[in-house]
This record gives structure tokens, sequence and C-alpha cells, in this order.
């Protein structure tokens, strides 16, 4: 289907795109940006949540049709939105969201998406096994051929991606935010291939988020912000770290924004106990065994471990999700070991799930109703009205909308005291207002979906949700995965605001500096087991080895 | 909203172009496309009578498409309207034929909670299926409707039919002359009240209830419904239940209204055209209405036209056709833009 890349015109960048410009209705994802990549070398891409990096990312690959402006790769013009013909000039594309078809085996889903040369119509397996042996050897071990790719672990399923994208031998190679979901050593891992393949002369532009990746494997870099090149490609060994988070987040940006905290003082009381928890195995991990885990008020509890071994698995017994087999989950000090989900939230357990986007938020679902999903299992109105001891989460801003006209309001109250069944639609979008104001959403209206907004936006909708005034313990699991900057500093002052306010965190993290940064203690997991204890301050190693299993 | 707006004049547009390709094909067909619109137009309004049948055939079609959004709401596809409205209808006709000497309003309300009832457990089963095992509500729903219709033939032929009935076709006895709410025309007050009623109760239990809600929920995303401590199952089942509810009714008002008596295989095709109803009404109840008002006046004029042209009846059930799949492709490509929504648009 796709022919090699013909022969560049010497001296020729790579890709070269001239003024190119987007728009989504009235917001603007790209405004003329003009952009030279030279080839045989590895570009970053960074930028703010939201700044246009998957949008620019889309149009370079054909795959969003520019208003404006053209592309040429490898000094061949790319009609706007020919995602062949990008492909034909030797364009790869790694995507952010994972493509490949979960029920598929690894042989079959690369013969279906990665079509090259000498493909047949009807295929035996073997012959198909033999087709992919070679590619897949890269992967090192961890996949086979029959494998189907919902039992992949996410760095194999990265690396299967990139195996796609390269197997018809392209000469640039586009990846979109490739280390978000994983853990570090595989990001080093993937930052290894991408050095080998340099070398091989193969174009690299790939979008980051940390700065320090950016730092470990960049050549040079560039900046988006609002949808403007505002730096870039600059070589990396000429840019500071200073200037970098200065372009990247602007002249207003370093405004302090402030979610303030009520402190309602320390408890020395425990909010969350699991003791001898164990659970069946799930498709994806181990189940626990033997969980013994407290969280008392007024501090973060951090849960470290390679992914996969057990923090669903933990989470889901909290939550209950799913059911114990053995042990006993105790809640603000009330048991809970078979109490259903609704009870546990309902006595302030609160939740940012692992994936925003499918556990986190219904994407077609308006604003509002993602907004108000808690208000709807709470069929008393114990927890609307008046709910047990209130820790009162809000802000120091005044809210920025106006409230209902008086009489409107009135009527509502009236309809509340009347525990009518019918419920007033314009409260709980007005509240969801309030709330979503509160916590810096960015949105036009209430009725958007949930979808229209970017990564971090809807993490802040997530936290504007969980973090209400019932909130007694929060499990927060991966709360900045995936985040920019701004928004993952935002999430973690947040997390130490509700510390301060003498409430329970449990946090769930890949990312060892943060979880040295926030917690009071450190409990690693290991195949479903608590492996390892620690108190500040940490010892990187100590904790590396427990991860890795090397402590027992 | 504006998107609102340009679903329904896609719909409309939809609409329209199936109209013309079924006046092609009767052009190719050697018919007079002029008499046979204008048939559909005296049909469905101008002719005596025509309207009234109009809001006749509107009804079951309305409570049965009701039903079928309810089901939607909750990411459930619930096509066995057929088989509930048949089962709603038995059940309504047992109690009456029963109890003949009771008072008239009474037997008319226990008769409708027993069609409602048997219609609920008649959708309830698949639902409970679909919970527990995950089987596909589609497969299972629709073959309830076959048992259903199988059921209405054995108690017309067997148990229920009229020892002094002479046709060809099995016939349950006549229902007494006092339980009906209307005449053979099919359309009076207290059942144009009664409809209106229930279609403001749904809209309101859909858009201004916590069960309302809870289902869009559901039926957008039910992972993110279940990690916010919603009961899924028992969201699902509560769907199920009031969608059933609904068909089972549409059989009740059938019974005390236009029909009076049960016939092997009436109304046919009105479980059926009720998908299509809900679907060209954009799943929302209000356009669910304007909807079953046309298909309504479709249906009336497939009845009439036989009288002014020489079109078999037949014929014009091809332009239902036309309407259904047009719609139904359009509805897929939404459900697919939907499904692959799982990206970001800027990032």
């Amino acid at each position: 289907m796709t022919a090699p890349s013909g022969p560049a015109p010497a001296g020729a960048p790579a890709v070269r795109c001239r003024s190119l410009g987007v728009s989504f209705g009235a917001v603007r994802a790209l405004h003329d940006v003009s952009l030279e990549l030279a080839p045989g070398r590895i570009h970053a891409l960074v930028g703010q949540n939201g700044a246009g990096k998957t949008t620019l990312a889309k149009v370079l690959g054909g795959l969003q049709v520019p208003d404006t402006g053209d592309v040429q790769i490898a000094g061949r013009e790319i009609p706007p939105g020919d995602v062949r013909a990008a492909k034909a000039a030797g364009l790869a594309m790694v995507h952010q969201h994972f493509s490949l078809p979960p029920s598929f085996t690894v042989a079959e889903a690369l013969e279906l998406t990665a079509a090259r040369p000498g493909g047949r119509a009807v295929y035996r397996r073997v012959d198909l096994q033999q087709r992919w042996q070679d590619d897949v050897a890269e992967m090192g071990g961890k996949a086979t051929l029959s494998t189907r790719i919902r039992d992949l672990p996410v760095e194999a399923r990265q690396s299967l991606e990139i195996i796609r994208a390269l197997a018809t031998e392209a000469s640039v190679l586009l990846l979109d935010e490739p280390t978000a979901l994983l853990t570090p050593a595989a990001a080093e891992a993937l930052f290894e291939r991408l050095r080998r393949l340099r070398a091989d002369g193969v174009t690299i532009l790939v979008v980051l988020h940390k700065l320090r990746e950016v730092a470990a494997v960049a050549d040079t870099v560039s900046v988006l912000r609002d949808g403007e090149l505002v730096l870039g490609p600059a070589e990396m060994s000429e840019v500071s770290q200073g200037r970098l988070s200065d372009a990247i987040v602007g002249p207003a940006g370093h405004s302090d924004e402030e979610v303030g905290v009520r402190t309602a003082g320390h408890h020395e009381e425990t909010l969350l106990e699991l003791a001898g928890v164990s659970s069946d195995e799930s498709a994806f991990e181990p189940g626990l065994s033997g969980v013994d885990l407290r969280v008392d008020a007024g501090e973060i509890v951090g849960i470290a471990g390679v992914e996969g071994n057990g923090q669903r698995s933990l989470v889901s017994a909290i939550a209950g999700l799913s059911p114990l087999t053995e042990g006993s989950v105790h809640i603000g000090g009330y048991e809970m070991t078979t109490a259903a989900p609704a009870r546990r939230r309902l006595q302030g357990l609160r939740l940012v799930p692992f994936d925003r986007n499918t556990e986190g938020v219904s994407q077609s679902a308006p604003l509002w109703l993602n907004q108000s999903a808690l208000r709807l299992i709470d069929r008393e109105r114990r927890y609307t009205l008046d709910y047990g001891r209130r820790r009162l989460v809000h802000s120091i801003a005044p809210p920025r909308r106006r409230e209902p006209g008086r009489m409107a309001q009135r009527l509502e109250d009236w309809w509340d005291k009347r525990r009518s069944p019918l419920i007033s639609l314009r409260q709980y979008k007005w509240q969801a207002t309030q709330a979503m104001d509160r916590w810096r959403v960015r949105y036009d209206t209430v009725t958007q979906p949930a979808e229209s907004l970017s990564g971090g936006n809807i993490q802040r909708l997530i936290l504007s949700r969980e973090l209400d005034s019932g909130l007694e313990v929060l499990v927060a699991a991966q709360p900045t995965r995936g985040l920019d900057f701004a928004a993952t500093e935002f999430v973690r002052r947040s997390l130490r605001g509700l510390r301060e306010a003498g409430a329970g965190v449990l946090l769930i993290s890949s990312d060892l500096d943060e979880l040295f940064e926030l917690s009071d203690r450190l409990l690693v997991m290991y195949g479903g087991r608590v492996v390892a204890h620690f108190d500040g301050p940490y010892d990187r190693r100590a904790v590396g080895d427990a991860m890795t299993g090397a402590v027992r | 909203m504006t998107s609102g707006l340009r679903r329904a004049v896609w719909t409309v547009v939809l609409v329209v172009v199936s109209f013309l390709i079924t006046a092609l094909i009767l052009r190719v067909s050697g018919y007079s496309v002029g008499d046979v619109f204008s048939g559909i137009i005296q049909g469905a309004i101008t002719a005596t009578g025509a309207s009234t049948s109009t809001i006749r055939w509107a009804i079951p079609l309305l409570l049965i498409a009701l039903s079928v959004v309810i089901g939607f709401r909750a990411g459930f596809f619930n096509i066995g309207g057929q088989g509930q409205f048949y089962m709603g209808a038995c059940s309504a006709l047992a109690i009456s034929l029963g109890w003949r000497e009771g008072p008239a309003g009474l037997v008319i309300l226990c008769g409708t909670l027993a069609a409602m009832l048997a219609g609920v457990l008649w959708s309830l089963f698949p639902g409970w299926l679909r919970v527990r095992f995950g089987t596909d509500e589609v497969l299972t729903t629709l073959m309830m409707s076959f048992i259903g219709a199988l059921v209405l033939q054995y108690l017309t032929a067997g148990p229920m039919r009229n020892p002094q009935g002479t046709g060809q076709t099995a016939a349950s006895e006549r229902i007494p002359e006092a339980f009906r709410l209307t005449g053979g025309s099919g359309v009076s007050t207290t059942v144009l009240l009664l409809v209106a009623g229930v279609t403001v109760l749904v809209w309101l239990v859909l858009e201004r209830t916590r069960f309302g809600l809870t289902m869009t929920l559901v039926g957008r995303n039910a992972t993110m419904a279940r990690w916010q401590g919603i009961n899924v199952r028992r969201v699902g089942l509560g769907a199920f239940a009031l969608s059933g509810a609904l068909a089972g009714l549409a059989g009740a008002v059938e019974l005390y209204g236009p029909a009076a008596r049960l016939v092997t295989g009436f109304s046919p095709e009105v479980g059926f055209t009720a998908v299509v109803v809900a679907l060209v009404g954009l799943l929302n109840v209000w356009g669910t209405v304007v909807a079953a008002i046309f298909f309504g006046g479709l249906q009336s004029a497939i009845l009439f036209l036989p009288i002014v042209t020489d079109l078999p009846p037949p014929a014009l059930v091809l332009l239902h056709g036309m309407v259904a799949f047009l719609v139904t492709i359009k509805f897929r490509a939404v459900r697919r833009r939907r499904a692959a929504g799982a990206e970001a648009p800027a990032g």
C-alpha cells in the first residue's frame, strides 16, 4: 500500500509547514505556525494542555485539514488532509491514545494496521507469525505474536504502536505524548529506541510534557502556546530550563491560582482502614493478598509501584467496585466491607480514577451532568442539605456567574423542602457552574459535552466534583498523569490543601518525584501486596528496589 | 441546541429523500406519482375521518416509541415492543372478559395495570439476561417479541377464541361496550388526555428526575457511572421495566380503544415502526411525538390508498422501509462518531 519514500531533494527539511491555522468553532487551535525540522534529529514539541500540540501533529499527519497553510514532508508537498500522501512521503504517526484493536493478537493487529508489501487476502496463522517475528523480537520478550492486545501491559502496547509505525520504513516518525502512560523505566527504554532510530537516519518529532524528558532525549525543542509557536525549533544546548518554562507558561501564567481550603483542624482519627484485604485477580492485574493500610485524617499516604501490581485492585476494593475474598474495609470509622459503592461515597469517599476519559467522565454527556453525578446517588439529600462532619473546601474567589433570580431560587427551595421527586435542572446547572468556576475549568457553556475539554480541564472537572464539602478521604489514582506543568502543580496544591483541611488522601502514582514530594508515608505495592513502608525522607534506591520486587 | 436543530433538519431532509426515492421507484414501475401522493395526503389528512385515523395510529406508535426512547437513554435497544404490546393487550383482555360484570372504571384500571405488568415482565426477562450475563438485548427482545406473537395466536385460536366466531381468522370475543374508551375510530378525549399525560410524565421522568439523569449517565458511559457509585444493574432493570410498561400500556389502549377484541396478528408492524418513530424523533420525547403523528398519517394512508389508486398496499410499506433505512444509516453514523469521540479535539 505504501511506497518507500523516494530520495528527498538534497538539503530539504524533513518536515516543513508554513503559516498553519486551525480553528474549532470559536477556539483557535493553531495560528500561523511555521516550522522546519532538520532531518535525522530528535525534535521535541512542548506546551500546556490545549496549546495545540496534538492538532499540529494531526495536521502534519494529514488527519486534520488546516484552514490555512501548507505542509511539506521530505520536500514533497502534501495535499491538506491527505493521510495517504503523508504516509507515502514517509511519515508515520503514533497516537496519544492507543489505537490497536484489543481483541486481536499482536500478529493480526500488525498485519491489519501496518500492511506492508507481500500481504495476502487470506492468511494462515503460522505464516502471519513468521512475517512479523523479527519486528516483535525487538520488543524484548514482553509479548509473543499470539498474545492478544488487551492482555499486553501499556509499555508493550506502546512499543507495538511504534513497531507498527516503523513497519513501513518511515523516514519521519511523529509521536504524540508517548510517555504519558509509561513508567520512568519504560520511558527511558523508549528514548533509547528513539536514539537508535535517529542513528538510522529517522527524523523524530515527539510531543512531551516533562521538561526532564525533553532534556533527556531531544536535540531541538519547539514550544506552542495558545496555538502559536513561541519558541524554536531551538537547539537544546542553547535554551535554558528557565527560558523554556517561561515560553511554555507565558508571561501571565505564573500568577498563582489558589484554591482556598478552610482548615478544620487535625483529627487524630482513621478515615480509611483496610485489614488483611484480599481479592481475586482481574484481567489486567493480580488481586490483592493480605493488604493492610491506614489513612489518617490530615495525611497523604503514597502508593508506589510499577503499574499493574495491584493498584487497580486496591482502588476497586476501597470503592466497592469488586468483592473481597478476605479482610475488612472501614471508611470514616464505619464498617464498609460489603457496602455498596454509593454508600461509601455518601460516607465521604471520593475518587480520582485512573483513566479520566472513561472512568472519570462521560465524554458525550454535558458538563453539568458530569459534574452532578455525585448528587444523583444522594437520594435523601442528606449530603446536599446537611451531612455529617463537614470539611468545607471552598474558594476564596467569589463566584463569577450570576445566581438564578430570587423568585426562581425561592421556588427551587420550596421544591427542595417538599422533597419532590422532580429536580431543578437550573439548580443542578447552577451548582455545577459554581463548582467548575471555583476550580477554574475553562468551558463555554455547561451544556457542552465533556469531550470538548482538554485533558487538564477534564481533570479539573473531576476535582470540582470529587473535592466537595462532603469529602473525608480521597483516593487519587494517577491524578497528574498526562497533565502539563501548570495543571500538575494545581492538582498537587489541591492535594496538599486537602491534607491541611484534615482530609485523608491516598495517592497512587507512578511518578516517584510526585510521591516523594507529597507523601507523609509511602507504601510500595508489588504483585498485589504491600511489600514495604517508608517514612520521609525517602531513599530513591530503596523505594526502587522494593518496586522491582528486590525486597520481599 | 443548534446541534439539536441541525440533527432535526437532517432528519427532515432524509425523510424527504426517502419520499423522492419512493416516488422514483413508483414512477419506474408505471404508477402515477401525482395520484399516489395526493392519495397519501387524502388518506392522512383531508379525506373524511382521515385525520382521526392518523391520530388513532399515532397513539400506539407514540407509546411504544417512547418505550424505545427510554431504553435508549439507559443504553439499551429494546426492539421487542411488538411482543410487549401483544402481551399487554392479552392481559387486559383476560381481565375484561373474566370480570364482565365489574364496574367499568375499575375493570379498565385493573386491565391497564395488568397490561403494564405484562409488558414489564416481557421486557424484564431480556433485561435481566442483559445485566446479568451481558446477553445482547437486541436479539432477546426480538425473540421475546416472536414468542409474544405466538402466545397471542394461541390465545385467540384456543382458550380465548370466540365460540360464536365464524370467519377464518382466529379472534376473541368482544369486550363489553361499557369498557370501551373510544368508538371504532379509536380517538376520544379520554384517550387523548391519557396519552398526553403519559407523554408528559415520560418527559418528566427522563429529564427532571434523578432516575432519568442517572439513566442518561449509565447510557452514555456505564463505567463512569459505576465509579460514581451508581448501581448500573438496577438502573438498567428499571429502564427495561419502564420501557416494557409503556409498550404494555399501548396494548391496553388498543384494546379499550379501537380494537375491542383481539385478532391474531393485529397491527403487525406497529412495534417495529415504533423503533423507526423513535429514531426519526431523535430519541427525544417531543421529537417522537411529531414523528409518531407523521407515521400515524402514513399508516392511515396505507389503509386508504387502495381505495383511490390501483397501488397494492405493500407498495407504501416501501416508503416506510426507505425512511427506516436512511434514518438508521444516519443513526449508525452518529453512534460511530460518538464511539470515536474518545479523543480530545485539541491537546
